[in-house]
């Protein structure tokens, strides 16, 4: 009798001490989020993941914060000190790891291991996303940053027919439509990080190698080596391509001129195939390439926009967090969001064969397989994946500088640059 | 109404004017603080001493935002002053439709200064403005490109800074100048003065107490400048037209080094301070010598 009763017991306190979570069970899971993505693409991708979201059965609470991403950062900030941080944010690259410190994010270890995800993720960027080696944030879509595209009628202009695959061959092509009259046969933006993005094709294009040491892991004696100085040489070749009155309009600006063939090539992020579309264009008035590359082997230039998770002790945010972890890993889901925005899966085994993909973004998903396979993936500096905001700012005053400034060399521009990283360390 | 009435006068002056001041103090005070901190990210503990202050000055940024300040600040407070005298003084010879005029010349105030940047952006870009203009006019050896000349492209701001604000400079120099007693202007008259020696002599020197408020009003205004550098230039070409207030806003918001953002935003302050201190004082023996008089 007695024993029966203190099973009974056990079996009472046992259901009581479940019984919050089955409640939790019940609960209806539900996601706070905030992004900058709030029109364009951008906004459709992420409205179509929270409808996702919503089918599952969630609550799905997305606040955009529309403008620069340091809008978002400020308003993450002032939601972290208020105590309430979102149960989850976009954040990407180091800023991982530097905000990870300042409020505590969960733990999305048991949750990836189950999808087998980390597998399917290129190791360089996994890494981003584990600070101290858990898994705190997902990335959502990749985008290359050294792509190549070609104006179809600038290269019948320049009576051209093969696309360049190395720097030289780049800079024939580029005398060639300079002397079929072509004013600037590069088309760029007059940003930051335009002129960061050309800087970081001319090094990782020269040595992957170099560019992992010197940018991404800041060593002393690469960033003075002979490939950054190269890389510097090959940047005033571009700067002098490009139209000088573009001031700081953005790239898009030019798009115009370089489909009618009055600019020739351009360096873009693989997002530009967005928006040339958008702009009204035709796929077949530009070809999309892999950057140039001097080794041989194909070199992918990463940039991925990512979601950090905040530790919540709400249990239908906490069931909400999981949900939208499972669905960020879902190749169905990523091909959904990249099929919008025009980026490409994080899984590198995804198949991009069907209808929905565009040949760039074939080619693209094909050169990070084949890069990955070289050991020729390195993460962008321009786009705040290599280093943490404050580093890369200092790296990008030297470069724009240096693109604007004809009188700098190549190697007071070396100078400045290890001045930059060493005042900023 | 009535129920109004009952609540004591200090109380509708005081309580604002506390909560106001009280802001002000303390997040002056609390940025100060934060300029002596490690803070990066997040506001944190700890003394650095003036570790932030040397960093931030020893940056090319602040050197160069700050020659920018020298250059963007009189050029803009001179010019602008200079703008709007000569357009009250024109204004003032009792012309027809001066109505008109005068609100033609007072409306870009009521523009924001991101539009006033955003739309000399345009007309200041060589590619697709005033230059092309000209150029496709027949005069094609016409160059007007400072917005992409590193070392012209501050007076593009500064152009743009006139634009804006020389109907505000004129709008306080008219009332100046109608309120020039009339007697004064006849007797003036009567004893032969022309035009010229009327104004020079007769009516601008009393002008000059409204010389000094617009003289203040309008460096705070450069000091303080960050939207129209922000949507004209972006800061550039490169970093040629940075200016101290984007440089805090840079460090705090972008680089996440809020120490460093509060050390940049203290000299800013002390710069702000050095402009209205002397002001104060100024008019503080003006009140004595009038109290005395």
């Amino acid at each position: 009798m007695t024993h029966l009763s203190r099973r009974a017991l056990i079996a009472a306190s046992t259901a009581a001490a479940l019984a919050p979570r089955l409640a939790a069970a019940q609960a209806k899971p539900r996601l706070t989020a905030i992004s900058q993505w709030s029109a364009g693409s951008d906004g459709a991708a992420i409205s179509a993941l929270g409808k996702k979201f919503d089918e599952k059965g969630g609550i799905w609470q997305h606040s955009p914060v529309p403008g620069f991403t340091t809008e978002m950062m400020n308003k993450l900030r002032a939601q972290i000190l208020a105590g309430d941080p979102p149960a989850c944010s976009q954040l990407k690259g180091p800023e991982i790891a530097a905000w990870s410190k300042i409020a505590p994010t969960v733990n999305l270890d048991a949750t990836v291991a189950a999808a087998g995800y980390e597998k399917v993720v290129a190791p360089d960027l996994a890494r981003l996303h584990k600070p101290g080696g858990k898994w705190a944030a997902l990335p959502l879509q990749i985008y290359r940053t050294n792509t190549l595209f070609v104006s179809k009628r600038g290269l019948d202009r320049a009576k051209a027919d093969k696309l360049p695959t190395t720097w030289a061959e780049f800079n024939t092509l580029a005398e060639k439509m300079k002397s079929a009259g072509m004013a600037s046969p590069i088309a760029n933006g007059g940003t930051r990080s335009d002129d960061g993005q050309k800087f970081e094709a001319c090094l990782a294009g020269i040595s992957p190698a170099a560019y992992r040491a010197a940018i991404m892991n800041l060593d002393a004696k690469a960033l003075k080596g002979p490939e950054v100085k190269a890389a510097f040489v090959q940047l005033r070749k571009l700067s002098d391509w490009m139209d000088p009155n573009v001031a700081a309009q953005p790239y898009a600006s030019n798009l115009a001129k370089f489909v009618a063939g009055d600019m020739g090539m351009m360096i873009q992020g693989g997002w530009a195939q967005g928006v040339l579309l958008n702009a009204g264009f035709k796929i077949d008035d530009f070809i999309i390439a892999p950057g140039p590359t001097d080794n041989g082997k194909p070199v992918f230039i990463l940039n991925a926009d990512a979601f950090i998770f905040w530790q919540r002790k709400e249990a239908d945010l906490q069931a909400g967090q999981k949900l939208m972890a499972e669905l960020v890993m879902d190749p169905a889901i990523q091909t959904m969001y990249s099929q919008i925005t025009g980026s490409i899966p994080v899984r590198t085994d995804v198949d991009l064969s069907g209808p929905g993909w565009s040949d760039g973004q074939r080619e693209a998903a094909r050169t990070l397989k084949d890069s990955l396979a070289a050991n020729q993936v390195v993460l962008s500096l321009a786009h705040n994946m290599a280093q943490e905001n404050g580093m890369t700012a200092a790296m990008i005053d030297v470069l724009t500088e240096y693109v604007k400034n004809r009188t700098i060399t190549p190697d007071q521009a070396v100078a400045r640059l290890t001045e930059a990283v060493e005042s900023s360390r | 109404m009535a129920g109004l009435r009952r609540v004591p006068e200090f109380l509708v002056i005081w309580v604002p004017l506390l909560i106001a001041s009280g802001q002000i103090v303390v997040f002056t005070a609390w940025t100060t603080w934060l300029s002596f901190t490690p803070s990066t990210l997040m506001p944190t503990d700890g003394f650095v001493g003036l570790r932030n202050y040397t960093s931030v000055l020893a940056t090319r940024n602040w050197k160069i935002a700050f020659d920018n300040l020298l250059i963007f600040g009189s050029g803009f407070v001179v010019l602008t002053m200079l703008t709007g005298l000569v357009l009250a003084v024109l204004i003032d010879q009792r012309i027809r439709g001066e109505n008109v005029l005068r609100s033609i010349f007072l409306y870009p105030l009521a523009v924001s200064f991101v539009v006033t940047g955003t739309v000399w952006s345009w007309l200041l870009n060589p590619g697709m403005g005033i230059q092309k203009l000209v150029n496709d006019l027949g005069w094609s050896g016409f160059r007007f490109d400072w917005l992409v000349d590193r070392d012209m492209a501050i007076w593009t701001i500064v152009v743009a800074g006139i634009w804006q604000s020389s109907g505000f400079a004129m709008a306080l120099f008219l009332a100046g100048l109608r309120s020039v007693e009339a007697d004064l202007i006849k007797a003036a008259q009567i004893d032969g003065a022309g035009p010229w020696r009327l104004y020079t002599r007769v009516i601008l020197p009393t002008l000059w107490p409204i010389m000094i408020a617009v003289l203040v009003i309008l460096l705070q205004t450069a000091i303080r400048t960050f939207d129209l550098v922000r949507a004209l230039t972006g800061g550039g070409p490169g970093i040629a037209t940075q200016l101290p207030s984007l440089v805090v806003y840079d460090f705090m918001f972008q680089r996440g080094q809020l120490g460093r953002g509060a050390a940049a935003a203290v000299l800013l302050l002390l710069t702000l301070l050095a402009v209205l201190l002397p002001y104060a004082i100024w008019k503080r023996v003006q009140a004595r010598r009038a109290a005395n008089a």
